[in-house]
């Protein structure tokens, strides 16, 4: 097999970015990939792992689980802990979609249960606002915005749009407390208010899906998963609120850079420390932005629970959240470090956390197995269910990847297949697509993705987290 | 003047050519457009625009930036602008439509404007602009 210049094989699955690779590592960079995906690395991906190794206060290794792939700032799949005392912050580690994330919802409905699928389809597209220009239906005064900032999940709960328990089935509970609402802008807070409750557009999306294979039983009956069972993955995140808070800060971190005398490889690493004036403004609207991301999230799964109620006759109540995982995130952690606890800020930018078993923040009954991790696969193709493991609390600060990955560019994917082709051969497996045009689905089709069996098997072979269950697309609506 | 997409993974990554600093410029937002919607808008609507950086790059993600808020918020889709480049100030107006669905939904929402990978190069002839929009 033909890998990189420079990197060094330490393992089965892991490569190691050593010291030296760029000038000014402060740590080596470690990634996990499988021999059948090694082509698809690319040499920009493995730059910016390098390039996050030189960031001050930076513990142990600059890391990127197996859908590493070419982003900006970190690489996606990029995960890095820093030391709260010499430490920096920075949105090039979390990403302009604050808090983009996954959540499963499990029904009591079988999949021969499932007649009306199309009109099943079309009621959810119908109920939830998708794509470029998609606008809510709630009407957000400022205070009560602040209010969502503030709460995240269990906001959208008192509002009426869930039950008391999926607050607990949520990452954090759904809210991260060191949010800051003063630290987010008029201009996040405009973009946010028509937006709380919509899905947003690219690889955004909410999929009726039926669990296909169990592999964990175990843990997928801690889950509440069985084999035949429909489910609702959704996957979104903070909207322009967090596309703004993402930018306003960069802008305020890119001046604390040089402030504070940081030399960076790129200025979308722009940070600062984190216990600096600018670094807690940033952590603070990043948090708020989060709480967001959360409360959408809640709130999409609320018109989804009540479309599923009318169409079937399912009880509200009986449609239970299996949990909630946030993929592009910064959050205080305490991490074993060279056999010491210490409290970090672990970025996960394209990265799911996946605590292990007796793990703080897991609710009572998924504690003797860990945390659920969700890994949506791309548009038609499998989405697994795994749990996180004390391997992944040894390796990689709690963390495993976050989906597939792209492996073809939009510019390439639009010039092979159609949005119509791509519809109709997914339409002949039986798999329905809806979105705001074919344009979106050409965007998003199988083929641009690393195949998702493969990343979640190398992430199961290096236990950061173990395969519990995989699941099969019925129906899918498209931002 | 052109627009080209390049080749890009997870990303938007857009070249642009112009002749003066204030056509790239306003080029550089009608190439933000044609990813978004699927095409520039119209000339009918004007919005004024002003924005600072300390350098060139600084500029262009701030004057670019500043017109994801206008086109997300305002609902325009902008078309071109009339500007005026200073030291370390753009201001002037942008030209643009209203956002429509059924004419604007050929593209996909563009998150944010990446500083990696953006960079402003000027040859005898043009200023070429690279940059990534996250998407």
């Amino acid at each position: 097999m033909t890998m990189l210049p420079g990197v060094q094989r330490v393992g089965e699955f892991e490569w190691q970015v050593p010291v030296g690779y760029i000038p000014g590592m402060r740590v080596p960079g470690l990634f996990f990939l499988s021999e059948a995906l090694a082509g698809t690395l690319e040499e920009g991906a493995v730059k910016q792992l390098a390039n996050v190794a030189t960031m001050p206060g930076i513990v142990r290794q600059s890391l990127a689980m197996p859908d590493i792939h070419w982003g900006y700032g970190f690489p996606i799949g990029g995960v890095a802990a820093f030391s709260l005392d010499e430490g920096v912050i920075s949105p090039g580690g979390v990403g302009f979609d604050i808090n983009c994330g996954v959540r499963l919802l499990a029904t009591p409905l079988r999949e021969g249960d499932l007649g009306k699928r199309r009109e099943l389809v079309e009621r959810l597209f119908g109920a939830i606002p998708t794509g470029v220009g998609g606008k809510s239906a709630l009407r957000l005064s400022n205070r009560e915005l602040d209010r969502m900032l503030l709460e995240g999940s269990s906001w959208a709960v008192r509002e009426g749009y869930g039950i008391d328990e999926d607050i607990r089935m949520c990452e954090q509970e759904g809210c991260l407390k060191e949010a800051d609402p003063a630290a987010v802008s008029q201009k996040a807070r405009q973009r946010g208010m028509p937006q709380s409750g919509t899905l947003g557009s690219g690889n955004h999306f909410l999929e009726v899906q039926v669990v296909r294979e169990v592999y964990h039983p175990e843990a997928a009956r801690a889950f509440g998963i069985s084999q035949g069972q429909v489910c609702i993955m959704i996957h979104c995140g903070s909207r322009g609120l967090g596309h703004q808070v993402c930018t306003d800060h960069l802008r305020i971190l890119e001046a604390a850079t040089k402030k504070y005398r940081i030399t960076l490889p790129d200025r979308q690493l722009a940070c600062a420390p984190i216990d600096s004036p600018e670094g807690r403004a940033y952590f603070g609207a990043m948090a708020a932005s989060a709480n967001y991301a959360w409360a959408n999230r809640q709130v999409i799964m609320h018109y989804t629970r009540k479309v599923l109620e009318e169409l079937y006759g399912v009880a509200y109540k009986d449609m239970h959240l299996v949990y909630d995982v946030a993929h592009n995130v910064a959050k205080m952690e305490e991490h074993l470090v060279g056999g010491t606890r210490m409290k970090v800020c672990v970025h996960r930018k394209g990265a799911t956390r996946a605590f292990g078993p007796g793990a703080p923040d897991l609710p009572a009954a998924y504690s003797s197995v860990g945390q659920p991790v969700i890994i949506p696969g791309s548009m038609g193709s499998p989405s697994f269910l795994l749990n996180g493991t004390s391997g992944a609390m040894e390796k990689t600060f709690g963390s495993t990847c976050h989906g597939a990955g792209r492996v073809m560019s939009r510019t390439q994917a639009k010039k092979r297949l159609t949005g119509r082709e791509i519809r109709d051969t997914l339409g002949k497996e039986g798999i329905i697509v809806k979105a705001p045009s074919d344009a979106a689905i050409a965007d998003e089709a199988p083929e641009v993705y690393k195949p998702s069996m493969e990343v979640v098997r190398v992430v199961h072979e290096v236990g950061i987290s173990r395969l519990v269950a995989r699941f099969e697309p019925l129906g899918v609506i498209k931002g | 003047m052109s627009i080209e997409e390049l080749d890009h993974t997870a990303d938007a990554k857009v070249r642009v050519k112009a002749g003066t600093l204030e056509e790239l410029f306003s080029e550089a937002g009608r190439a933000l457009m044609q990813v978004m919607y699927g095409r520039p808008g119209k000339d009918g609507r004007t919005h004024p625009v002003v924005v600072s950086g300390d350098d060139l790059e600084s500029l262009m993600h701030a004057y670019l930036s500043e017109l994801l808020f206008i086109t997300e918020v305002e609902g325009l889709v902008i078309s071109g602008a009339d500007l005026h480049i200073g030291e370390g100030i753009v201001e002037g107006v942008v030209m643009g439509e209203p956002f429509s669905m059924e004419a604007h939904n050929a593209g996909r929402g563009v998150k944010g404007i990446s500083y990696s990978g953006l960079s402003i190069v000027h040859d005898q002839e043009s200023y070429i602009l690279d940059v990534i929009f996250d998407v």
